[in-house]
């Protein structure tokens, strides 16, 4: 007995339901596009996200301390700090500690401006602020940056994600087609307006904020999703050799999509199970950065199993309706 | 089979090799974990000298490096960044305050003499002597025990002292350290032995910190610090035991997986993924490649990556299996089959990282080196070890126990037919 590739059992069919799929996309990110234009609108540095110091310069000011903080006390510091000449400082408790004998319990982040001269001053004035309400509180990171830097890094990330898109685009036309290369890159865009989205969305209800690390995390998301949507791709490249003449090129692609399931969702799983532990018991310098690798992982799978495929499929059918008129 | 016996022992000794380098090499930590400074300075014109040039850079990066030094602490580094700036890294500094002092003061030293009209002083001006006159500071202690700072002229400094004590003999000298009046001393006596001393209210720290200033000597250009980020030793250690304990859990999550869903496979994968650590980190340190936060994230997301090339060859050795074929012919074109895809994917990444290497800052660049590595090396783990067990332990036969592979009996013979071409056929072995 032999099976075929149009046997593959079939466990999502991309094909006939390619318009709820785009709908779940658009839903999606909508949201995040929303709080984006929001942003924009209402943000002093009309930005779509809530950038931190790396790009508009600041000072921000870490201690530990080994006591819970309670909201009430968070107004007291910022009380206490704007009568002793800290301009606007923003204070924010992180929470390191991951088990009781842990050496950190709870870390206060204060965030001024950056001071050309009086960069000492201020750090002493902030230090006896802290001192004097929490005795034991040292300080444990200090993160200055000019103003003049940070702008230079917001060119300089956005030169690196358009290369980044270049050479991306540039490579699958050589492996692959023209057409492969498009969409690969509208699923990449697509991956990356959902992570800024949800981020321009914490930004506005938590106040998260973001620094170079997002940049290095939004690249390395573009590479994991790229990576995603070639496998497929490549399986799709690969039935074609073979079976294009036995079967219509959205057969291939639902069979291509349902070969490849098994692994698009192994990869992600395995790649989900190291971030989630640097998630929960590693740093807290870099849980932001694994939070936008998670979502990019989630996305970024589901992108390549739906989005990208979907556009391929509809890409070759209008191909297909102008060479028949034609 | 001799070929693959050959390669195995290959691994074996490559695995022996990088254990060795672990264990005798030691890694170089980021200011990240150990804590410390890290400064980027900006040399800024004055009136004297409106443009920055290389041979200016040169010797702020000279005068910075001679005070870094003064610190006493080892593994410090000034560089140059740019055409204006300079890096500056200083690990396990207790007082990153005194370390922000050190080198962002001009530090210039001024001997002023006095104005004088009708026999009263009305004020000061600069006679000429400064701090490029100087051999040599020290800290010591006057007759009272009180600490002062010692200083020896060199020749022309020592004639130019001499000068000027002889020319203002009972009358006071105002010496300006960073344009600060520190001592007002009435001159006593023509000096001319090259010798002064500068007496005031120091503390041993306050004087001992003119003194690395002045034998260090004065910056050519003022500098400003544009960005500072100093971690405390406190969070450093924590963040690395942290790192550590993550990456241990998420290697044996990922392990685990492999095992439950790939069987003796995802052994052979568990197996590759181990020497495949132990390569990364025998080459994290043999270039050496410092060890930071986002360098540890990197190396850990690289684990999770390494799986996926493992994971697409045994998806695809299942399927040929399931249509039917002897256990060698498979994992060869399963093997060959997902190479493309291996390629190709992982080509792009390494694009992502060489773009993110040269283009990004110091943090990132750590971030795509680690990377980078991780994912050329997991290639190699995967079609070398992987494929060279695969070989050993599963041997040319028959499937006999799909349960080895996490398949039933009744899936074998259901999948669709293997599609291939004659030179394809001729690689994997196929014979019909």
């Amino acid at each position: 007995m032999s099976y075929s590739v149009l046997d593959t059992k079939k466990i999502i069919d991309v094909i006939k339901y390619r318009w709820l799929w785009l709908a779940i996309s658009f839903i999606l990110l909508l949201p995040g596009v929303i709080a984006m234009l929001w942003s924009v609108k209402t943000y002093p540095t009309h930005t779509p996200l809530l950038v931190g110091i790396d790009f508009t310069g600041g000072t921000i000011l870490q201690y530990s301390v080994n006591k819970d903080i309670s909201t009430n006390e968070i107004g007291k510091i910022r009380i206490d700090l704007s009568n002793n000449n800290i301009e606007n400082p923003v204070i924010q408790i992180l929470k390191p500690a991951t088990s009781e004998n842990d050496s950190i319990k709870n870390i206060i982040s204060i965030k001024t401006k950056f001071s050309k001269d009086g960069q000492n001053e201020t750090i002493d004035e902030v230090t006896k602020v802290i001192s004097s309400d929490y005795p034991d509180a040292q300080l444990v990171q200090v993160n200055s940056v000019g103003p003049l830097l940070g702008k230079q890094l917001f060119v300089n990330s956005l030169i690196a994600i358009s290369l980044a898109l270049l050479a991306i685009v540039i490579y699958l036309t050589l492996r692959f087609h023209f057409e492969f290369a498009v969409v690969a890159c509208l699923a990449l865009f697509h991956d990356v307006l959902f992570v800024v989205g949800v981020f321009s969305l914490f930004g506005l209800f938590y106040g998260t904020t973001i620094d170079s690390l997002f940049i290095t995390a939004i690249l390395t998301v573009l590479g994991y999703s790229v990576n995603n949507t070639i496998v497929v791709f490549d399986r799709v490249r690969e039935n074609l050799k073979f079976y294009s003449k036995k079967a219509t090129y959205d057969e291939i692609v639902n069979a291509s999509v349902n070969q490849t399931l098994a692994r698009s969702i192994n990869t992600s799983l395995t790649t989900l199970l190291t971030l989630g532990a640097l998630y929960f018991f590693g740093g807290v310098t870099t849980k932001d950065f694994v939070l936008v690798m998670i979502l990019g992982v989630i996305i970024g799978t589901y992108s390549s199993i739906f989005f990208a495929n979907t556009l391929i499929a509809l890409w070759n059918d209008r191909a297909q309706a102008k060479k028949a008129k034609a | 089979m001799k070929n693959k016996i050959i390669m195995f022992w290959a691994i074996v000794i490559l695995a022996i090799i990088s254990i060795v380098i672990i264990k005798v090499k030691p890694i170089p930590l980021g200011l990240d974990l150990v804590g410390g400074s890290r400064i980027v300075l900006e040399a800024q014109t004055t009136a004297n000298i409106p443009t920055i040039d290389n041979d200016t850079m040169d010797g702020l990066k000279a005068a910075i490096e001679n005070r870094v030094n003064a610190l006493g602490v080892s593994e410090t580094m000034v560089q140059r960044m740019g055409e204006r700036r300079l890096l500056v890294e200083i690990p396990n500094v207790a007082d990153p305050k005194y370390a922000r002092e050190i080198i962002g003061e001009t530090a210039e030293l001024d001997f002023k003499k006095p104005i004088i009209e009708n026999g009263n002083v009305v004020g000061f001006e600069s006679s000429g002597l400064s701090g490029e006159d100087l051999k040599k500071a020290e800290v010591g202690t006057d007759a009272a025990g009180k600490w002062l700072i010692s200083l020896q002229f060199n020749l022309n400094g020592a004639e130019k002292f001499a000068k000027l004590t002889r020319e203002f003999l009972h009358y006071p000298i105002a010496i300006y350290f960073n344009g600060e009046n520190i001592s007002q001393p009435v001159v006593q006596a023509e000096i001319t032995g090259g010798n002064a001393q500068i007496t005031g209210e120091f503390t041993h720290d306050e004087a001992k910190k003119v003194v690395d200033f002045l034998n260090a000597g004065a910056l050519p250009v003022p500098a400003e610090i544009i960005e500072e980020n100093t971690v405390g030793p406190t969070l450093g250690a924590d963040s690395l035991h942290k790192s550590k304990i993550a990456g241990f859990i998420g290697i044996a999550a990922v392990m685990l997986f492999m095992l439950i869903w790939y069987r003796v496979p995802g052994l052979i994968a568990n197996i590759a993924l181990i020497i495949y650590s132990l390569l990364v980190f025998a080459i994290f340190k043999a270039v050496p490649v410092t060890l930071t936060l986002a360098g540890i994230a990197g190396f850990i997301l690289s684990i999770g990556m390494a799986v996926d090339a493992n994971i697409l060859i045994f998806e695809r050795t299942k399927e040929e299996l399931k249509s039917g074929r002897t256990l060698f012919t498979a994992i060869n074109s399963g093997f060959d089959r997902a190479f493309t895809s291996i390629f190709d994917s992982n080509m792009s990444t390494i694009i992502i990282c060489v773009i993110l290497y040269f283009l990004g800052s110091n943090i990132v660049k750590g971030f795509a080196l680690t990377l980078a590595i991780g994912v050329m090396l997991s290639m190699f783990s995967a079609i070398t070890v992987t494929k060279n067990l695969m070989h050993l332990i599963f041997g040319t036969g028959q499937l006999k126990y799909p349960a080895m592979f996490g398949l039933k009996e009744s899936d074998i013979n259901q999948a669709y037919e293997a599609a291939e071409t004659e030179r394809e056929k001729a690689k994997f072995g196929v014979l019909d």
